[in-house]
């Protein structure tokens, strides 16, 4: 029986071949950008799982707003290095505890030097302590964890860099040079280990430790505070609760203590109900959990919403044309009950039937996924593979799950329709009542709709938004300048001034591309004030091109720049109120002396981070007092064109001062760009998703007209001989379709209002909404909507009606 | 065989009853061969669909084999669907999807019927039809007395002990027609298969041994046939 009834499916499948291609390919597709998305999470999810041993593991963190990007206090990865060792005093459950650098992402990575070979850049090259090893249970490929990091001067590679560096693992007791930057005479280091890649993605991630000495000691002085990440391995996984609770009583006399040794007092800082914070989290929490950003599945939730709704609207179709074939099996289901058969045979049947259907779109789904998943990876900066994957079984189980979901999901309903068929009115002949199911159908249509206008009505507005974005002004003139990873040197910069073509040579702590930010409270009239600081040299503002307001910028003409006058920014000007050039404000410096500004100008706002954020109320200083060092930007303001030569220039130069450090640079163009990348992607993925999203709905509606059509042949036949034109038939057909359509805009236009509302919040700085892109979703849907129709409904009014009326 | 008592169907609409049938007794016996005729509309084949169990009677019982069928559960009239019933439609009802092979076949896998036999029996119907030729094709490749002799075929396939046929040869030219009413002949005659139909035709009707002549719902005349003339 069963044979059969795969039998009579694959007949019928190929009875039917457009709509069976249109079902299983919709699903498939359907199918597809889910099962990207479950690829996608399965990776998030797979972080720091990599060993069973890292139960036990445990980050700190600390709270508090040192380097923070809001400069708010927050609970942070990287914590006082003291913690290290406080925890190994008081804490007794503690095996070990390992301080290790932070990932900051302004990092561009070491220069590392093998033998007589060009210099190389590698990211992701930390140092830490003895400890590492102990603490994180990585698989040595060679040399061992106990002995790894005994010694200072030691390096530890990963086995991928190893290949890159020497061509083999064997590297044992080898020495790499290690140039941290470009005036650092490098540190020797000894290979002492090369350790296996795991198998899941990891949060402190590496191509080497190093242990140079940095990380064993903490600053004598207690008023200088070294910050890193620490890691520690319990002797038993714990509680975090409960552990947290002791943690903060240590921290807490710890705080007292340090505080005390900086003349300051507890009681003054934490006051009000402020309190000192340590805690823990475990290390698999750690990827799920990032300090300031949203996590890894607060940012996919638009996305797993998006593609739960695609896989919808695609068994939306199978439901929807089942439903509508189910017409031309209603014979069949009368006949089967007559001969004896059961109905939750026939349901099974029919069950079967979707199963087979899924199935082929399943095994279509993983040859698109294959397909599809090298631009995937390369879009999302990611690197999933589908065979290759070490959760595959998870994969395959979770796969398995989602066939029967969608089996049941898209097969259920038709199959009950079916196997209700009453087999009396079946058999007398009239087994066409296909309005059976037509109110869900067309529900489902409507849906199907409103998805689909929803998604063209957000393309539209984010279009927009990202149009008015790239054509903003920045407040800054980012073309022909450059930014190159490095201080200001005199020796440097004097030489770039000699070059022809080279207009500003000058630096500042923030700009597009590395914004850092600096807090620092002022006085004014009595008041106080946060502002943002920014240290830059005297060209800086006009390398840039900011525009002035008021007062003047930084000349070298007035001596007293390099002292105590100020630039405000239009946002800083605002709190400090009118009429503020020529005023002065005062700031306590870090000794606790008073040190006065004067405000000599206010610049224009300009744009250092995406239009995500608001530009900060900032003040620019040239002097040292107050000011912050360097952060590695050198702007180089150009007025030629011969961007290529001039940089040629450039680097020949550098080559001449820091032989071991390759030159890295930016523009400042190329900055903005990946400022809107992020959102440049997201909108991409959008445009994709919905045309899929559209294309299986018109592929629904094309399939369900033509069933219409041919129901409704009779009707079609008659009104004809009765003297309809064929224009009439057609809107006959149209109109019901229409009316569906002009529902789900209806729907649709408050939906898309409030989901576009949301993502438009997110922007510091966007457009009122529009109302175009509405309108134009809802002529497009009806435009399209009426064409597919269209094509059917004038098929079925050209045939000639004898046809259809000689046989009943 | 069968034992109708009081059997009445109608429909309320509007707190009217549109009666269909009314005060049907009847009883036939193992090895009939009766013809329901009457005018259109006049309940015959509602009359046929209550003897197959496909409708219910409002009112009355029915006995099938000396069991009360008036309402079965599904699971018991299927029973007997598999194996005592055999139906035969006007416009036969083949299985499009299927060949002529595997309609003859279905019931028998309902009926759970071993490889082997199934074979045997198939092969003996396709035989005894002369249709072993068209055993791979489709329905749609047949000629409609054809497709009408596959139909019985399938209906005899589980052997049952009667067959109710509505109109078997409404459809088909009268050639044809013939043809299928001796073969109903001879399976009533050489097998003691119980034959029901419904017929317009008084000459289809005289192959039979009995009569059932209905009007508005009633049976007007209950006659015997002697048809000794036509083998």
């Amino acid at each position: 029986m069963f044979k059969l009834n795969l039998k009579i499916a694959w007949r019928n499948l190929w009875k039917n071949k457009v709509y069976a291609a249109i079902n299983i390919g919709g699903l498939a597709l359907g199918l597809t950008a889910f099962v990207l998305m479950l690829l996608y999470i399965n990776h998030e999810e797979s972080y720091d799982s990599w060993s069973p041993d890292l139960k036990n593991v445990y980050q700190i963190r600390e709270k508090h707003d040192f380097f923070t990007p809001d400069n708010k206090e927050h609970w942070n990865e990287i914590s006082n290095s003291r913690i290290a060792n406080l925890l190994r005093a008081k804490l007794p459950q503690v095996v070990a505890v390992t301080k290790v650098d932070n990932d900051f992402d302004f990092d561009n990575g070491y220069s590392l030097k093998v033998d007589n070979a060009d210099p190389v850049i590698i990211n992701k090259i930390k140092d830490s302590d003895s400890s590492f090893f102990h603490v994180f249970p990585y698989q040595f490929l060679q040399g061992s964890a106990d002995k790894a990091l005994e010694n200072k001067e030691t390096i530890v590679l990963k086995e991928s860099l190893a290949m890159q560096l020497f061509g083999t693992t064997k590297v044992l007791g080898k020495t790499v040079k290690v140039v941290r930057w470009e005036t650092d005479k490098g540190t020797a280091l000894t290979i002492t280990g090369v350790v296996y890649e795991p198998n899941t993605p990891q949060s402190v991630n590496f191509n080497a430790i190093t242990r140079t000495g940095n990380k064993d000691k903490d600053p004598e002085n207690p008023t200088n505070n070294n910050y890193c990440q620490v890691y520690t391995r319990l002797n038993k996984s714990s509680d975090t609760l409960v552990l947290n609770q002791t943690l903060q009583k240590i921290y807490i006399d710890f705080k007292k203590s340090l505080l005390s040794g900086q003349k300051k007092n507890y009681n003054d800082i934490y006051k009000d109900g402020k309190l000192p914070g340590l805690k823990v989290i475990p290390v698999s929490e750690v990827h799920a959990n990032p300090p300031y950003n949203m996590n890894w599945f607060e940012k996919l939730k638009p996305v797993m919403a998006i593609s739960a709704f695609l896989l919808l609207v695609s068994v939306i179709n199978f439901i929807n044309l089942a439903t509508a074939q189910s017409v031309q099996r209603a014979k069949e289901v009368g006949v089967k009950k007559v001969l004896g058969s059961y109905k939750t045979q026939l349901t099974w049947q029919f069950l079967v039937e979707a199963a087979l259907q899924s199935i082929i779109s399943l095994f279509l789904c993983i040859i698109l996924i294959e397909i599809v998943l090298p631009a995937f990876n390369n879009h999302f900066k990611v690197d999933l593979s589908f065979w290759h994957n070490a959760q595959l079984p998870v994969m395959i189980s979770q796969l398995v799950g989602l066939f029967v979901f969608v089996t049941l999901l898209a097969g259920f309903y038709p199959a009950w329709i079916l196997s209700n068929y009453n087999p009396v009115s079946v058999l007398k002949g009239n087994y066409e009542n296909g309005l059976r199911g037509i109110a869900l159908r067309n529900v489902l249509v409507v849906f199907q709709f409103i998805i689909s206008v929803t998604f063209i009505i957000s393309i539209g507005v984010m279009e927009l938004q990202s149009r008015f974005m790239s054509n903003k002004d920045l407040g800054f003139e980012r073309g022909n300048l450059i930014n190159i990873n490095t201080n200001y040197e005199d020796d440097f910069v004097e030489r770039l001034k000699k070059i022809p073509g080279i207009q500003y040579v000058a630096t500042t702590t923030q700009v597009m591309g590395n914004a850092f930010n600096v807090p620092e409270e002022v006085n004014y009239k009595g008041n106080a004030i946060n502002l943002n600081t920014v240290t830059v040299t005297m060209d800086a503002l006009p390398a840039l091109g900011v525009k002035v307001v008021q007062g003047r910028i930084f000349s070298k003409e007035y001596k007293q720049d390099t002292v105590n006058t100020v630039v405000l920014n239009e946002a800083a000007a605002s709190l400090f109120g009118k009429n503020v050039i020529g005023q002065t404000y005062g700031k306590v410096d870090w000794e606790g002396k008073t040190n006065r500004f004067q405000i000599v100008g206010v610049i224009k706002n300009y744009h250092n981070e995406g239009f995500d954020k608001t530009v900060l109320p900032t003040v620019y200083k040239v002097t040292s007092l107050g000011g912050t060092s360097n952060t590695n930007n050198l702007l180089v303001r150009f007025n030629t064109s011969k961007y290529k030569e001039l940089i040629g220039k450039i680097e020949k130069e550098w080559k001449v001062l820091y032989p071991n450090f390759p030159m890295v640079y930016s523009s400042l163009d190329d900055a903005f760009s990946k400022s809107l990348e992020d959102n440049n992607r997201f909108i991409n993925m959008i445009i994709l998703f919905s045309l899929v999203s559209v294309s299986l709905s018109l592929l629904g509606l094309f399939a369900l007209s033509t069933f219409v059509a041919r129901r409704r042949t009779k009707e079609i036949a008659v009104r004809k001989v009765l003297g309809a034109s064929n224009i009439q038939i057609v809107n006959l057909l149209n109109r019901s379709f229409l009316v569906l359509v002009i529902v789900a805009n209806l729907i649709s236009w408050p939906v898309a209002y409030i989901i576009i509302k949301k993502w438009l919040d997110g922007f510091a700085y966007r457009i009122d909404m529009p109302i175009s892109p509405f309108l134009t979703a809802t002529l497009i849907s009806i435009i399209i909507a009426v064409l597919t129709v269209s094509i059917q409904a004038r098929k079925a009014a050209v045939t000639d009606p004898v046809n259809a009326l000689k046989y009943e | 065989m069968i034992d109708l008592k009081n059997i009445e169907k109608y429909y309320a609409s509007k707190g009217i009853k549109h009666y269909v049938l009314r005060h049907v007794t009847t009883t036939i016996k193992q090895g009939e061969f009766v013809s329901i005729m009457g005018p259109s509309g006049a309940g015959k084949s509602t009359l046929l669909n209550i003897l197959g169990m496909l409708e219910e009677p409002t009112y009355g019982t029915y006995e099938f084999m000396g069991e009360d069928v008036t309402s079965l559960n599904e699971r018991k009239r299927i029973e007997l669907y598999r194996n005592h019933i055999g139906f035969v439609f006007q416009a036969y009802h083949l299985i499009d999807e299927m060949t002529v092979y595997e309609n003859i076949e279905a019931p028998l896998l309902y009926k759970k019927i071993g490889g082997s036999e199934r074979k045997s029996r198939i092969a003996d119907l396709l035989d005894r039809f002369n249709i072993v030729a068209k055993k791979d094709l489709f329905p749609n490749q047949l000629s409609g007395g054809q497709q009408q002799l596959v139909g019985i075929a399938r209906a005899l396939a589980a052997q049952p002990s009667i067959i109710l046929a509505d109109e078997p040869t409404g459809n088909l030219q009268s050639a044809q027609a013939e043809e299928i009413m001796q073969l109903f002949q001879k399976l009533n005659k050489e097998e003691g298969i119980t034959i029901i139909q419904v017929t317009h035709s008084e000459k289809n009707a005289g192959y039979g041994n009995r009569i059932l002549h209905i009007a508005d719902g009633v049976v007007k005349d209950d006659v015997a046939v002697s048809n000794n003339v036509k083998i």
